[in-house]
């Protein structure tokens, strides 16, 4: 190492020599010598720093790489990525993945199953983070104390300890397979290993009830625009989101009755150990959810609450003097200028709870890390799979803050 | 104009100062490589005669290690105290108790192998290790020898430079369900939930064998067994897969009646295992190992140990290192040249036991029964090369 940085200094002080020497030959051949020498222009100055720099970075990169791979070319430690064509051997709970499927097939669906937590979970972090922050200004003595305490509670609390909590709970609350809690007429399942959901399934022309949904939709679209519209133009109150509704529904129904019947709601069923019919869900991947939501919440709550302070207090007044109700206050004058100052931070708790999914794996979730993981215990090469996985993360981040930023961009543009 | 091109100039001024400064950086870094390289080539030359490493350059630095300490066995000697890696969790083969004192099945080993190459079976020191970390502790010499209930594997042999030596529990990995479940066969485990430790062998063959009869099931993988206990407790899975010997070790301590199913779809050979390269140290472990086998079946145990002192049996005598008759009247004591004192078998049996007693102290009480492990002289797998 001491004899690479000697060797950087040398070439280094080789380049500043030499463009010493090239700016004497320049200033006697000109007359006017109106620059200053190089060691006092600052321009040149500046750039040397940065060459000096780089040069530095890349020299460090370049040994620790070096060191690397004299150290894996010693242990006899391939490189390349033709692993992953070979049978991963292992297999997913509830994902038709074959254990003779290739590794990049069990890696597809391991950050399938870390989006299936990204997406559901976020909007969920956020709607239950926006109540509870309301709910710790709320003038309610009661109700503001318990945002209070479950703020407290769950963001002193490492997010692991919260994920093996709700699987725990979840674990001995829900009774086992064999004596499944069936409520509602036995319509939902809830055991310690699965929760089935009712859901419908296509019959004859669900294909035309489709384009009929579809139709009714961009219906509902043109009538929210209209009322829209109406309000700007004359203040009668616009009600979109109950014409828009209305609309859809009607649509549908009338398609629904047309067609005789496109689709059957199907209950889920346990025949013999196998589900029947719904949707289900496993049980690990609820409790995974829910940890992380509950313990994203308690963050996105703090934000919220701080960014609906920083709301000017006139704000409020004129809110009052207008004879808003609390609703009405919320949603038309405070939230949309909290929303604004809050959006920054919360993207950053986006990126937390992705980061945060890759706990699932304690709890028995097969989830990317946990399929890396697996990987490793079968004797795959570690420093491939590792780069996978932070490229996995590092590109669900990017997206995410990129999307971010996109939604931020607008909100400060409308604003301001 | 003229400043511009100022500027142009400048430009890829840096940009040909950079790719300089990159080139020399490159060329060097190649020069450090090669000469790290060479050292390890090196290494393995000088060591090639005893190492017997012939692919594994890796290897070399661990060799050299052993080697340049005079050999393992005079180290340990020298040190008066083993080293032995082992397991802290596992009821019956290693588990360490409220006074930090370990037991076990594979700890006996450790002591076997101390009353062997020491002289005291108390002269062991017990690293608790966990799965990932075993072979890389061993590599690098931490500990002297490795009993943690390790399957013996072609892989592991070769990849992870270790030396399995003589086998002293034959495993099979099996199923294990509540009692009350009705499954009385994997056959009738299909559709259920089956759960087991992520990162295992025993996932694989799970999944091989049940995918190859055809048999559909629900794979819930845990990172511990801290979380598996519970999930199997609560009836999240049906089944729980592992070493059939650990399942009977946790059916022990669980509040639940759990049976464990005919089906053994895997060998699971567990021994010692030593650092790849030093033969002398290797067969010392193995003889001292061994030695608890051919007690047994020579019927010598800790408790009558010293009525064979006057054995006529010539075999035994020589075994005991007591000494022999040539002929002419004069008592030679006979030397096996393994570098192990000549009565390391008396101190073995007469500070541990025999292997049978090893068994019956730590394995009988979870209700394992001798099995594949009886003696073959009653149709089990423990055969040993004689003593002489």
């Amino acid at each position: 190492m001491l004899e690479r940085i000697l060797r950087l200094a040398i070439i280094l002080g080789i380049l500043a020599a030499l463009y010493i020497a090239y700016w004497k030959v320049r200033s006697s051949s000109r007359s006017d010598a109106d620059e200053p020498p190089p060691w006092r222009d600052s321009r040149v100055l500046v750039l040397a720093a940065q060459v000096a720099a780089l040069g530095l970075i890349w020299s460090a990169g370049d040994y620790l790489w070096a060191n690397f791979r004299a150290r894996t070319s010693d242990i006899g430690l391939e490189l390349d990525f033709g692993f992953l064509d070979q049978p991963s051997g292992i297999s997913i709970a509830d994902n038709p993945l074959n254990s003779n499927a290739a590794i990049r097939e069990a890696l597809i669906q391991g950050v399938k199953n870390t989006f299936l937590i990204i997406i559901v979970g976020i909007p969920l972090a956020v709607i239950l983070g926006t109540l509870i922050g309301i709910a710790r200004l709320s003038t309610n003595w009661l109700l503001s104390k318990i945002a209070t305490v479950y703020v407290e509670f769950f963001r002193n609390i490492p997010v692991l300890l919260v994920i093996v909590l709700t699987w725990t709970i979840f674990l001995n609350a829900f009774p086992p397979v064999r004596i499944s809690w069936l409520p509602f007429g036995e319509t939902f399942i809830f055991n310690n290993l699965r929760f089935g959901f009712p859901s419908i399934v296509g019959g004859n022309n669900f294909g035309a009830f489709q384009v009929i949904v579809l139709l009714g939709l961009l219906a509902a679209v043109a009538v929210w625009i209209w009322r829209s519209r109406l309000f700007d133009r004359t203040g009668t109150p616009h009600h979109r989101v109950l014409y828009g509704l209305g609309t859809l529904v009607a649509i549908s129904v009338v398609g629904f009755v047309a067609l005789g019947g496109p689709f059957d709601i199907t209950t889920p069923e346990i025949i013999d150990r196998v589900y029947v019919g719904g949707i289900t869900m496993i049980m690990p991947y609820a409790a995974v959810m829910i940890g992380l939501v509950l313990y994203t919440a308690s963050h996105v709550a703090e934000i919220v609450r701080g960014s609906i302070l920083s709301v000017d207090k006139g704000q409020v007044e004129a809110g009052n003097a207008l004879a808003l109700n609390s609703f009405q206050r919320y949603r038309f004058v405070i939230l949309p200028q909290a929303f604004r100052v809050a959006f920054p931070p919360l993207i950053n708790q986006f990126l937390n709870y992705t980061k945060n999914s890759s706990l699932a794996f304690a709890v028995g979730f097969a989830e990317i890390t946990g399929v890396i993981q697996n990987l490793f215990g079968q004797s795959r090469p570690a420093p491939q799979l590792l780069l996978i996985l932070m490229v996995v993360y590092l590109v669900f981040s990017l997206v995410l803050s990129a999307i971010g930023n996109l939604i931020n961009r607008r909100l400060q543009i409308v604003g301001r | 104009m003229i400043r511009r091109g100022n500027a142009l100039k400048r430009t890829a001024g840096v940009v040909m100062a950079l790719g300089l400064v990159a080139t020399a950086c490159s060329s060097s870094s190649d020069g450090e490589a090669e000469s790290t390289t060479g050292d390890s080539v090196v290494t393995e030359e000088t060591t090639a005669d005893t190492a017997a490493a012939d692919d594994a350059a890796a290897a070399a630095d661990d060799v050299e290690v052993t080697q340049s300490a005079g050999g393992r066995l005079a180290a340990v000697q020298a040190a008066g105290v083993l080293e032995c890696g082992g397991n802290d969790t596992l009821p019956g083969f290693g588990i360490i108790d409220a006074e930090g004192s370990f037991s076990g099945f594979d700890i006996d080993f450790c002591k076997v192998i101390a009353a062997a190459v020491l002289g005291d079976s108390e002269a062991v020191n017990v690293t608790p290790l966990v799965a990932a970390q075993r072979f890389p502790t061993l590599q690098s010499g931490e500990i002297d020898v490795l009993i943690r209930n390790t399957t013996w594997t072609a892989s592991r042999d070769g990849a992870e430079q270790a030396n399995f030596l003589q086998t002293t529990f034959f495993d099979g990995q099996g199923f294990m369900v509540r009692a009350d479940s009705g499954i009385a066969s994997i056959a009738d485990a299909s559709n259920t939930t089956i759960c087991v430790l992520t990162g295992t062998t025993t996932l694989l063959n799970m999944n091989a064998v049940l995918g190859d009869r055809g048999i559909p099931f629900t794979a819930l993988e845990f990172e511990s067994n801290d979380e598996l206990q519970p999930a199997f407790v609560a009836e999240q899975c049906e089944v729980w897969t592992s070493d059939a010997s650990q399942l009977a070790a946790f059916a022990a301590n669980l509040d639940i009646e759990t049976s464990i199913l005919p089906d053994i779809i895997s060998k699971e050979p567990l021994g010692p295992v030593v650092a790849d390269g030093d033969t002398e140290w290797a067969q010392a472990v193995n003889w001292a190992v061994m030695a608890t086998i051919q007690a047994e079946e020579f019927g010598i145990t800790s408790e009558n140990i010293g009525s064979f002192a006057d054995s006529e049996d010539s075999g035994i005598r020589r075994f005991l290192g007591l000494p022999i008759d040539d002929g002419d009247g004069n008592e030679v004591i006979a030397e096996v040249g393994l570098g192990l004192p000549t009565d390391f078998a008396s101190n073995i049996i007469s500070q541990v036991g025999n292997y049978g007693e090893i068994f019956e102290r730590n394995l009988a009480p979870l209700s394992l029964s001798r099995g594949p492990n009886a003696l073959w002289t009653d149709g089990g797998l423990m055969y040993v090369p004689p003593f002489r």
